[in-house]
């Protein structure tokens, strides 16, 4: 109850992503670090010694830019983190995180479903699957008293 | 198989007949006994039951139900799973939908649906995910429902796994007055987004 006050957004995706195949939703990474300074050498270990990112990045439609521009979302989400001071594994866990991300806003979402066509076989009512004589009325009594 | 169609079942019959437990005792005393038993000797030889009025007690309130036959339901079925079976084999069946467990939840779902897990899962993004769980499958006129699951090579629901996020920062704050005592807590949980790719059904319910 108390969340009550909180924005909040109803659960969706991106462009109908993974209807026919997933798209990273993650399009631009840019690493701002420092040549010298100790508190970037987690940065530059995953600049000159990792490979795998590249590789990742060839797979997916991410672009790496090694100049001062946020990270960007296909959608055009920018969202900025903190890697002075972080090892290399830190980062690197942080790019995987910021890669399986959508880019949507994260507040609170209402309902844990979403979905286009919320029923199939019709809203229920009472004479749902009861017999179709129910249906019948019979107008004898009506015919009598006229 | 797991699996029955939807049939409605009878009420079943009440274990005891009110109507004997409402008899009254006869007479008193001894001698009264004795008066009552020389009266009704010589009235009538014949138990007379007594009268009970229609209540809720003396009989069940809702009419009396007969089952059907059990050789006639089962012909009944055959033809009913027949019916279906042509129906799928035939593809008219429209947009299928499907009640699967999932993350210790009943989901029901249909194609394109997006479900959201608080927890994480350990497939990557972009894994296609086989729900195996299928409680119950339905189309535009028939319902296929497992004992309690449908069996894996009747029914066959995917996902892909399309984001793996956070969930927002919840607060929990404990505070006592008076005491100056404040504590406060951020929770943030992991959080899954599937997409559900396709529900399909094979004809081979008998």
């Amino acid at each position: 109850m108390t969340a009550r006050g909180t924005p909040s957004r109803f659960l969706q995706s991106v462009l109908r992503n993974g209807v026919g195949r997933y798209v990273c939703q993650l399009q631009r990474l840019s690493l701002v670090f420092s040549k010298e300074s100790p508190g970037s050498r987690g940065a530059r270990e995953i600049v000159h010694e990792n490979v795998d990112f590249f590789a990742f990045s060839a797979s997916s439609n991410l672009l790496f830019v090694f100049a001062p521009s946020p990270p960007k979302k296909v959608n055009g989400a920018v969202k900025e983190e903190q890697i002075n001071k972080k090892t290399a594994e830190e980062i690197a866990q942080l790019i995987q995180k910021m890669a399986n991300q959508s880019g949507l806003e994260i507040i609170r979402i209402r309902k844990p479903f979403h979905t286009d066509n919320p029923s199939i076989q019709g809203q229920w009512h009472p004479f749902t699957n009861k017999r179709s004589v129910l249906n019948v009325a019979s107008f004898e009594r009506v015919k009598k008293t006229a | 198989p797991a699996l029955s169609i939807a049939v409605r079942a009878g009420f079943p019959r009440p274990a005891i007949q009110c109507s004997d437990l409402l008899l009254p005792p006869q007479g008193s005393g001894v001698s009264s006994v004795l008066t009552t038993l020389r009266y009704q000797s010589s009235q009538s030889t014949s138990f007379q039951p007594t009268y009970v009025p229609e209540t809720s007690l003396s009989r069940p309130p809702w009419p009396e139900i007969k089952l059907p036959d059990s050789a006639e339901e089962a012909k009944h079925h055959a033809v009913v799973i027949q019916k279906v079976n042509n129906l799928i084999a035939a593809g008219h069946y429209g947009r299928l939908f499907a009640v699967v467990h999932f993350a210790c939840r009943q989901w029901k779902v249909t194609n394109e649906d997006l479900i959201l897990i608080e927890n994480h899962l350990s497939a990557e993004c972009g894994d296609r995910i086989r729900l195996e769980k299928v409680l119950l499958v339905g189309g535009d006129d028939f319902t296929l429902i497992g004992k309690p699951l449908l069996g894996r090579d009747l029914v066959r629901v995917e996902a892909t796994i399309i984001e793996k996020t956070e969930s927002w920062p919840k607060i929990s704050m404990t505070f006592w007055k008076r005491h100056r005592f404040q504590r406060k807590k951020v929770t943030i949980r992991p959080q899954t987004v599937l997409r559900i790719n396709t529900i399909e059904v094979a004809p081979c319910l008998l």
